[in-house]
């Protein structure tokens, strides 16, 4: 398989990287880090698929963090409103389509903007996210929501284990990441996808439905975005309105990683699971080896500056 | 100086100059002669090597062979900054101004005037004025009063363009703009983007005459510019000519040409074919130099068995289209003969989809179509190669196999299943069926030559078997092999049965291979006759401005 080739070095880059952990923290490669380390992941993975479609096709989308914050709030807030001791799967139902409506709108709204207009995407998610955590912070006063431990159902999203030994985020991550990749590799939509990334008038004089997928794309990245605010949201036990700040960012980052060209038109679903997994490894591991936080900044920098280099250079 | 000692020598003398381009000869053995105060033109078809020639001069493109001489003296131009010692300035085609900045900032765009390392406005400002003055283009100003009303862009919004230099360059702007009338250069405070397009070409001449210049070469000035402002930029030109500037000339238009240059150079085929006194020649001769080639015999003329009507389009328009129709059996072709920017490729634009129709009818079959997306134009069987066939053409990113599969996506994957036997099948009937050279199908489409591209483009829609076929260019970039091997394709097509609108600059491809030719200017179809029963030199009056009664 030529694409399970191209990813060698970033494999090769992933095992050195344990290794070295392995050295400084002995029990890094035990199975209990290990699974810790895929539900730290898991998160930032499920937003990197999402935003691995946007670059693809030349996009980018800022609002993530803030949405995911929004679409957190949205759905404990509708679980919550109406104080019981049991839980309720019609609420649950309705909190969860909301917030995943909700995230929906933002990101066709996105396309719509991108596609009919010529304001550019960094501009227009600049803006939504500005938007997105305004309307996070509205909910109860901007203060942390508590979810009731009565909610089992939602909070097993973030905490569950399947029979004890696969974490439930890490099973919806793996899950949604197999969605995206034949999406993205077998449909004739993840064709377009790069038709569109490689050359927008290349794929207009083909006859590609440009608007479509434009905002295929963005509601894609945008529900996805949804899905990894409520399995945060469970994780921490409550919705925090100002929480997510900075993911989009780490999406971003765990994409270029991953191969994902900036310019569009080239990247993997199994690049940037990988990469997203290089960034959750360095993290994990710089805490564990005890490098001060500030160290920790820097490093993670150099390391994306470096996979980045390494990629644009293989490429020319 | 040395000009003195050299006073006999021609101000630039080009001799022998060759320059090839991946297995193409652009120039062959060129020599060419300008003298001080001197207009000359530079005649030729589209593909003749003017442009080649004089990015040569302007250090764009390295000369393979030939000598250059500036008053006799052998120079190397090895770059733009050589040329720009040598004194040559170029005013591109296309205008290579910044929109955003001043008229002054342009002018002096990278060498502005600095006191004690800041940018010094008020020097800049009153150089700049003197220059304009120096230059005789201020009245310029009063020569475009009259045409007020034909350059909507600078008067019709005058009050609002008014509120937005202000805005962008402070009181000074206001205050100027009141003493002046609305149709002048107004101030070199003024934004580009807010001038005329004449107004604008003229910022070009005095940004290329800021420094000492010798030789100007204009490429096309006046395809953008009204009557009235032709005249404007003659009397301009002129002045220079009396200054001792050397100008070369770039036109289409020969009764320009004819009026202003003193000598005309006409080349073809990338070589100088001679060089004569403009009082010597007549419209007719210049033609027939132009276009007399050798009728070379790799035209496979598809014999003409013409069917239904397969295809209709009438009255189409929009901004770029006036009230176009044309009509193609099945079996025939139809050539589009049409110079540079004359709409040619926007009228293909419109009928696959591209653009939006503002009204007009097109019919496929008899039976009218609305066809509002590339999608549509698919739909009802047509297809379109366009004219730039890397940038709207293919993705270059991707290998032969994706450029080939991608309009037939749906035809190899149902749901998530690709079907990867078929997929190969795909390709492999375009490359095979087409004679694609490559090494493997999944190979980068970059790597192939531009001929192999375009049949790589051509082949890829012919899995649908379409009714109109629309080449734009077809052979653009393309070596003469590849060439002969597009015509043999086109042939066979029409020979099928396939209907082909085939549009071209290059008037012996549309004489030799359609059998009728509409002739295209301004976005309209000025006539439309059998192939047989016009000349290229017919044509040519017709596109160049000559006086339709003139050609019979």
């Amino acid at each position: 398989m030529k694409s399970v080739k191209s990813m060698l070095p970033l494999i090769a880059a992933m095992v050195v990287l344990l290794i070295l952990f392995r050295l400084r923290a002995p029990n890094f490669l035990s199975p209990e880090n290990l699974i810790d380390i895929a539900q730290q992941v898991s998160v930032n993975a499920i937003l990197a698929f999402g935003m691995t479609l946007v670059i693809i096709i030349g996009g980018i989308d800022l609002s993530v963090g803030a949405l995911l914050a929004l679409v957190g709030t949205t759905t404990v807030f509708i679980l919550t409103e109406q104080q019981s001791e049991t839980q309720s799967f019609a609420r649950l139902a309705l909190a969860m389509t909301t917030g995943l409506g909700v995230a929906a709108l933002f990101g066709a709204f996105h396309g719509v903007c991108a596609a009919k207009t010529k304001m550019p995407p960094f501009i227009i998610t600049l803006a939504t996210m500005e938007i997105a955590r305004g309307a996070a912070l509205r909910f109860n006063e901007s203060r942390p929501i508590t979810i009731p431990g009565s909610e089992t159902a939602f909070l097993a999203m973030g905490n569950g284990w399947l029979f004890g030994v696969v974490p439930m985020p890490v099973l919806i991550m793996l899950i949604l990441f197999a969605l995206t990749a034949i999406l993205l590799h077998r449909t004739r939509f993840g064709q377009h996808v790069y038709a569109m990334g490689g050359s927008r008038e290349a794929a207009r004089f083909t006859g590609i439905p440009l608007v479509r997928i434009e905002v295929l794309v963005y509601m894609i990245c945008s529900v996805l975005t949804g899905i990894a605010g409520m399995i945060h949201t469970a994780q921490l036990y409550s919705a925090v309105p100002s929480s997510g700040v900075g993911f989009e960012l780490n999406a971003i980052a765990a994409a270029v990683v991953g191969g994902t060209s900036f310019t569009g038109g080239r990247g993997t679903m199994l690049g940037t699971l990988i990469g997203a997994i290089i960034i959750g490894i360095l993290d994990k591991g710089l805490n564990q080896a005890g490098v001060h936080f500030s160290f920790q900044h820097i490093i993670k920098g150099l390391v994306i500056l470096m996979a980045v280099y390494f990629d644009v250079r293989r490429r020319k | 100086m040395g000009e003195v000692a050299q006073r006999d020598a021609p101000l630039l003398d080009v001799s022998g100059l060759t320059k090839r381009f991946a297995g193409v000869t652009a120039l062959d053995g060129v020599a060419f002669e300008l003298r001080r105060g001197e207009i000359h033109a530079l005649l030729g078809e589209n593909g003749a090597g003017k442009s080649t020639l004089i990015k040569v001069l302007g250090g764009i493109h390295l000369p393979d062979a030939g000598d250059i001489r500036i008053d006799g003296q052998p120079v190397a131009i090895r770059g733009v900054a050589d040329a720009d010692r040598c004194g040559i300035r170029i005013i591109h085609q296309e205008l290579s101004l910044a929109p955003n900045l001043s008229v002054a900032e342009n002018i002096f765009l990278g060498r502005e005037p600095c006191r004690f390392g800041f940018l010094s406005r008020q020097a800049m400002f009153a150089a700049a004025e003197a220059l304009i003055e120096r230059l005789g283009l201020a009245r310029i100003s009063h020569h475009t009063k009259q045409t007020a009303n034909r350059v909507p862009l600078l008067r019709g919004s005058s009050a609002g363009a008014d509120s937005l230099a202000r805005t962008a360059c402070g009181q000074a702007v206001a205050h100027r703009s009141e003493q002046c009338g609305p149709g002048e250069l107004r101030s070199v405070r003024a934004i580009v983007s807010e001038l005329s397009v004449a107004h604008q070409q003229l910022v070009e001449i005095a940004r290329a005459l800021s420094t000492e210049a010798r030789i100007l070469v204009l490429d096309e000035p006046t395809s953008s510019l009204s009557e009235a402002e032709t005249e404007s930029l003659f009397v301009t030109l002129n002045q220079l000519r009396s200054q001792g500037v050397g100008i070369i000339y770039i036109s289409h238009r020969l009764e320009e040409i004819l009026r202003l240059a003193d000598r005309i150079t006409v080349l073809r085929d990338g070589r100088s074919v001679g060089t004569q006194e403009t009082s010597r020649v007549n419209q007719r001769e210049l033609v027939r130099w132009m276009v007399g080639r050798e009728i070379v015999d790799y035209f496979h003329r598809p014999p003409h068995h013409p069917g239904e009507v397969a295809f209709e389009v009438s009255d189409l328009c929009n901004d770029r289209i006036d009230n176009a129709s044309l009509q193609i059996r099945y079996g025939e072709v139809l050539g589009v003969a049409g110079l540079v920017g004359s709409g040619r490729s926007e009228l293909a634009r419109a009928i696959f989809g591209v653009d939006p129709i503002d009204h007009g009818d097109i019919r496929v079959d008899g039976r009218p179509v609305s066809i509002r997306s590339p999608r549509d134009a698919l739909k009802a069987g047509i297809v379109l190669v366009p004219e730039d066939r890397k940038r709207e053409g293919l993705v270059m990113l991707q290998s032969v196999a994706f450029n080939v599969a991608i309009p037939w996506v749906d035809d190899w994957i149902r749901w998530a299943m690709p079907n990867n036997r078929k997929r190969r099948e795909i390709v492999c009937r375009a490359v095979h069926g087409f004679n694609v050279k490559l090494s493997d199908p999944e190979q980068s489409i970059d790597g192939l030559s531009g001929g192999n591209q375009q049949k790589v483009l051509v082949g890829r829609w012919m899995e649908h078997r379409p009714k109109v076929l629309i080449l734009d260019e077809p052979t653009r970039g393309v070596d003469v092999g590849a060439r002969e091997e597009m015509f043999a394709i086109l042939s066979a097509l029409v020979e099928s049965g396939m209907a082909v609108l085939l549009i071209s600059s290059d008037l012996s491809e549309v004489l030799n291979m359609s059998h009728r030719v509409a002739v295209y200017r301004d976005g309209r179809i000025v006539r439309t006759s059998p192939a047989a029963e016009i000349t290229a030199e017919q044509i040519m009056e017709m596109l160049t401005g000559a006086k339709t009664d003139e050609v019979r």
